[in-house]
C-alpha cells in the first residue's frame, strides 16, 4: 500500500515536472503580462517615475479626448469587416479547386504560396507595386486609360487603408482557401449525387448542401480574420507606418507607437486593455454563432 | 461528374494564379534588373538580368550577421518547442491530479494573443536582462499551446498496451517518451518543426521591441530598416526581399503536406 502510494506521488511529481517549462513560459509571457497590463492601465507610470494611482484617467482620455483612438478603432473595425470579402473569394477558389479539374494541386499551391512568406517582405513588395511613379498598379491603370497620371495610393488619406487591406487579403486568401478546402472534402459526395438525381441544380446544391455543411470552416475563417485585424502589425508598419495621419493605424500599431515611440506605457496599457476586451468579445461571439465549434475544430481532436 | 466543361474553371483559376504570382515575379524581376526603378514604361520581361544587386546586398548591409541571428533564434525556438511541447504533451496524455485545470489554463492562454502582452512582456524581459539577446527573442515562443495539443493527440493515439508492455519491461517515463512516443509521432514532430520555424523566422514585432543593437538584428528587422534607409529606390532592397522569401518558400514547397496539416491545426493561434 505504502509503495503504491509513494509511486503515485512520484509519478504526479514527474508529470508536473514535465509541464513546468511550458507553464513557466506561459505564466511569464501570457498570464503575468495580462494582469500587469491591467494594473498599469490604472496608473501613472513611466520608466523614470514611480507609479501613482490614476483611477480611470487613461480611459477617460481615450474615450473623450483622443480623436486618434476613435480613428484607429474604426480602422480596426473596417479591417475586420473586409474579412468576408476575402473569405467569399477564397470560397469561390476552393470550390473550383475542389472539382476534378486537371492541375488543381498546382493552382492550390500557387494560391497558398503567399501565406507562409515573411510579411515584412510582402509589405515591401506591395508598397513597391503601389508606388506613384513606377509602381505596376499605376502603370496598368494608366495603360488601360482608367487614370491620367499616377495615384499615390499609400499617401492618400482615402485610399491608403483599402490599399493595405488588398495586400492583406492577397496574403491571407490562400490560408482561407486551405481551411475551406479541408471543409469541402469532408462533405460526402453521395449527398450531391442524390441531390442531382432529385433534380437539384448546381446552384441549389451549393446553397442547400455546401454552404450549410461548410459552416464550421467558414466561421473558423472569420475567427482568423478577426485575429488578423488585431495582430496585423507587420504589414502596416512596413507599408505606411500607420500614416497618413492615422489613416491606416490599427489598434496594434497605435499601441506600439504610443508605448515604444512616445514612451507612454501607461496609456498604451489602457489601449491594450480595450483592444483585448474587444477582441475577446468578438471571438466569443463568433464562437457562439458557429455553435461553439470555431475554436474546437483543432483542439478537440 | 464530368458534365460541365473545364475551360471556364481553368480560365478563372488561371487568372487568380496570375494575380497571386505577379508580386513575386515583379520583385524577382526588379531584383535582377533594377529597371522598374529607373525606366518608364516598365518592361514585363527582364532585360539583361544580372546579379549585381545580390552582391550589393552582401556588401552594403551586414546580411550575413542578420542571417546568423535569424538562424540562431530559429534554431533555439525549434529545439525548445520540440522538447517542451513533447514533455507537456506527454503529461497531458496521462491522467493525473490537476489535469483539467491545466487544460483549462492552456485553453484560456490561447485566447491571449501575444500582441496584447507586449508592454509588460517588454518590461519583464528588461528585468531579466534579456533585451538585445537571442534568448530574449526566443523565450516567449519557446513553447506553443497549439503544438502541445498536436503532441497530445499524437501520443493519445499510441496503443496503451504498447506503453504498458514497455513499463513492465522496466522502461521509465523518459524512456517511454524517447523510445516509444517520439518515434511513433514523426508527423507531430514535423508539424512542430515547421510551425516553430516559420513563426520565429517571420517574427517581427517582438524583435522590433526588444532589439536596439545593430549586431543583434534578425532578417525581418534588417529588411524593414533597410527600407527606411533607401526608401525603395535601389534594386538591392528587392534582392534582399528575394533572399529572405526563399527559405520560407522552399520549406513550404518541400513539406507542403505537413505544412498545411500543421497550419489547419494551428489555425486559431493568436
Amino acid at each position: 500500500m505504502q509503495i503504491i502510494k509513494r509511486r503515485k506521488t512520484r509519478e504526479l511529481f514527474l508529470l508536473w515536472l514535465l509541464l513546468t517549462p511550458s507553464l513557466a513560459i506561459f505564466t511569464l509571457y501570457r498570464i503575468i503580462p495580462l494582469f500587469w497590463n491591467g494594473i498599469l492601465s490604472f496608473q501613472f507610470w513611466s520608466p523614470y517615475k514611480p507609479a501613482e494611482f490614476a483611477k480611470l484617467y487613461h480611459y477617460q482620455e481615450m474615450f473623450f479626448y483622443d480623436d486618434a483612438f476613435w480613428r484607429v478603432f474604426w480602422n480596426t473595425v473596417l479591417f475586420m469587416a473586409s474579412a468576408p470579402v476575402g473569405i467569399a473569394l477564397a470560397l469561390g477558389i476552393a470550390v473550383l479547386v475542389n472539382t476534378q479539374v486537371r492541375g488543381r494541386n498546382v493552382y492550390r499551391t500557387i494560391v497558398f504560396m503567399s501565406y507562409p512568406v515573411m510579411t515584412v517582405a510582402v509589405g515591401i513588395i506591395w508598397q513597391w507595386l503601389y508606388n506613384e511613379k513606377v509602381g505596376l498598379i499605376n502603370y496598368i491603370l494608366i495603360s488601360l486609360g482608367v487614370i491620367g497620371r499616377g495615384i499615390p495610393f499609400l499617401q492618400s488619406f482615402e485610399l491608403a487603408l483599402p490599399s493595405v487591406i488588398v495586400a492583406s487579403i492577397w496574403q491571407v486568401i490562400g490560408f482561407y482557401m486551405i481551411i475551406l478546402l479541408a471543409g469541402l472534402q469532408t462533405i460526402p459526395s453521395e449527398l450531391y449525387e442524390s441531390a442531382a438525381i432529385d433534380g437539384a441544380s448546381q446552384w441549389m446544391q451549393f446553397r442547400r448542401i455546401t454552404l450549410p455543411l461548410l459552416r464550421p470552416s467558414v466561421f473558423l475563417c472569420f475567427v482568423i480574420g478577426i485575429i488578423n485585424s488585431f495582430t496585423n502589425f507587420d504589414l502596416i508598419f512596413v507599408m505606411t507606418q500607420g500614416g497618413p495621419a492615422h489613416a491606416t493605424d490599427l489598434l496594434i500599431t497605435y499601441i506600439y507607437s504610443t508605448a515604444f515611440k512616445l514612451s507612454k506605457f501607461d496609456y498604451a496599457a489602457a489601449l491594450t486593455v480595450v483592444n483585448f476586451l474587444f477582441f475577446l468579445a468578438l471571438a466569443l461571439l463568433a464562437n457562439k454563432a458557429s455553435g461553439g465549434e470555431a475554436g474546437a475544430v483543432e483542439i478537440g481532436k | 461528374m464530368h458534365r460541365y466543361p473545364h475551360w471556364p474553371i481553368h480560365l478563372i483559376l488561371g487568372t487568380v494564379s496570375i494575380l497571386m504570382l505577379i508580386p513575386f515575379v515583379w520583385v524577382l524581376k526588379t531584383s535582377l534588373t533594377g529597371e522598374n526603378i529607373f525606366s518608364y514604361p516598365p518592361a514585363i520581361l527582364p532585360q539583361n538580368p544580372h546579379l549585381y544587386y545580390y552582391v550589393d546586398v552582401w556588401y552594403t548591409i551586414p546580411f550575413f550577421r542578420y542571417l546568423v541571428n535569424s538562424v540562431i533564434v530559429s534554431a533555439m525556438v525549434v529545439a525548445a518547442n520540440i522538447v517542451f511541447n513533447a514533455m507537456a504533451g506527454y503529461a497531458l496524455s496521462r491522467e493525473f491530479l490537476g489535469k483539467r485545470t491545466i487544460i483549462m489554463l492552456f485553453l484560456s492562454c490561447m485566447m491571449i494573443p501575444f500582441q496584447v502582452t507586449i508592454i509588460p512582456a517588454y518590461l519583464i524581459t528588461k528585468q531579466l536582462g534579456l533585451l538585445n539577446s537571442h534568448l530574449g527573442m526566443a523565450l516567449p515562443v519557446c513553447s506553443t499551446i497549439v503544438c502541445i495539443f498536436v503532441f497530445k493527440a499524437s501520443f493519445d493515439a499510441v496503443p496503451s498496451s504498447l506503453v504498458d508492455a514497455a513499463r513492465i519491461d522496466g522502461l521509465s517515463d523518459w524512456g517511454i517518451i524517447l523510445k516509444i512516443m517520439l518515434p511513433l509521432s514523426t508527423s507531430a514532430v514535423a508539424t512542430n518543426v515547421i510551425l516553430a520555424f516559420i513563426w520565429s523566422w517571420n517574427n517581427f514585432l517582438w524583435p522590433l521591441i526588444i532589439i536596439r543593437d545593430q549586431d543583434m538584428q534578425t532578417l525581418p528587422l534588417g529588411l524593414s530598416r533597410f527600407l527606411t534607409v533607401v526608401e525603395g529606390t535601389t534594386g538591392a532592397l528587392y534582392a534582399f526581399c528575394v533572399m529572405v522569401l526563399l527559405p520560407g518558400l522552399v520549406i513550404f514547397l518541400l513539406a507542403q503536406k505537413e505544412f498545411i496539416a500543421g497550419l489547419t491545426k494551428g489555425a486559431a493561434k493568436g
